[in-house]
């Protein structure tokens, strides 16, 4: 498995614990896919916990001045985010 | 004031009993219907399984902004030093915050977490609430307002003792421990108390209660 495969599959099994979205619908999420605002699930407590456990799981550090909203907008946005981050 | 003690007997007189220390704020509500689908499984092997409020929360009668961790910790003791024959502490998550002052046989932490990974995600909560609403906020000015003045975080009240304490609190070394996460290596189970929406974990819930067991056994308390 390639790196980003990796943070790809990481970053679905997350939001499937925190979203409750069940392995079927994280599979199913493409780049295009709407979070913040298209999900019910996706309120601000799991947007912020969402990136506590993007941390610890990623091994990274979100410094939240550099989150803007867009990066919540998608699934692809937060996965771009998220491979620019472990790539530092 | 007395706080509420969820106690579930075994059938017969109890081999020892299982104090289960629950993870802190929204997390416990998240967690505890599995948690007590645990405690039933365990009275259900012979042990006595409690689970207490802590002081502003769950059916408390304090405030939350009254409570801080030293208090949480000191009342925990106190329902430790309650409870008759060995007792084994099982704490989940920020739990293992508090259960240190517990005099106990045997400790069992599940993913434990440290006190400035649960104020980060509360703080951000906040400001993403915050932004939403369409109000200028950000970590640091919390954080700077958290010395002088209590914090709304999450629909959590949190005084400027309790905010310092979860800044810097980690869980305290006991003896014996086992400390153990989910996933492989672990157990087999889904992590509730982060979950948006509540849901229960019967696999999770009969896993817990084996792994206490197995680990009360191995310290001889049976």
């Amino acid at each position: 498995m390639t790196e980003p495969d990796t943070i790809d599959a990481a970053l679905r099994a997350l939001l499937a614990d925190i979203l409750g979205l069940g392995e079927e619908r994280a599979a199913a999420l493409t780049e295009d896919s709407g979070l913040f605002g298209e999900l019910p699930e996706f309120d601000s407590m799991a947007v912020a916990t969402v990136l506590t456990e993007m941390e610890d799981r990623l091994g990274i550090l979100i410094d939240d001045d550099e989150v803007e909203g867009e990066i919540f907008e998608t699934y692809g946005n937060l996965l771009a985010f998220s491979r620019s981050k472990v790539a530092g | 004031m007395a706080e509420q003690l969820l106690h579930i007997a075994p059938p017969g007189p109890p081999r020892a009993s299982v104090l289960v220390v629950p993870p802190l704020f929204e997390e416990a509500n998240r967690s505890r219907r599995t948690l007590v689908l645990a405690m039933r499984a365990l009275a259900a092997q012979g042990f006595a399984a409690l689970l207490p409020d802590l002081p502003g929360q769950n059916e408390s009668l304090a405030t939350l902004e009254s409570a801080d961790l030293a208090q949480w910790q000191a009342a925990l003791a106190d329902v430790a030093a309650g409870i008759g024959g060995p007792l084994i502490v099982a704490s989940v998550r920020g739990g293992a915050l508090i259960d240190h002052r517990a005099k106990a046989a045997a400790w069992w932490r599940l993913a434990p977490v440290g006190g400035a990974s649960l104020l980060r995600t509360l703080l951000r909560a906040r400001v993403a609430a915050d932004r939403e609403a369409g109000r200028d906020s950000s970590i640091e000015r919390l954080q700077e307002a958290a010395q002088s003045e209590a914090l709304l975080l999450a629909g959590n009240r949190l005084s400027p003792a309790m905010l310092a304490e979860l800044g810097s609190a980690e869980a305290q070394p006991v003896e014996p421990l086992r400390s153990v996460a989910l996933g492989a290596g672990g157990l087999a189970g889904t992590p509730l108390w982060l979950r948006a929406e509540p849901d229960e974990d019967a696999v999770l819930a009969a896993a817990i209660a084996a792994d206490i067991i197995a680990w009360s056994e191995q310290c001889g308390v049976t």
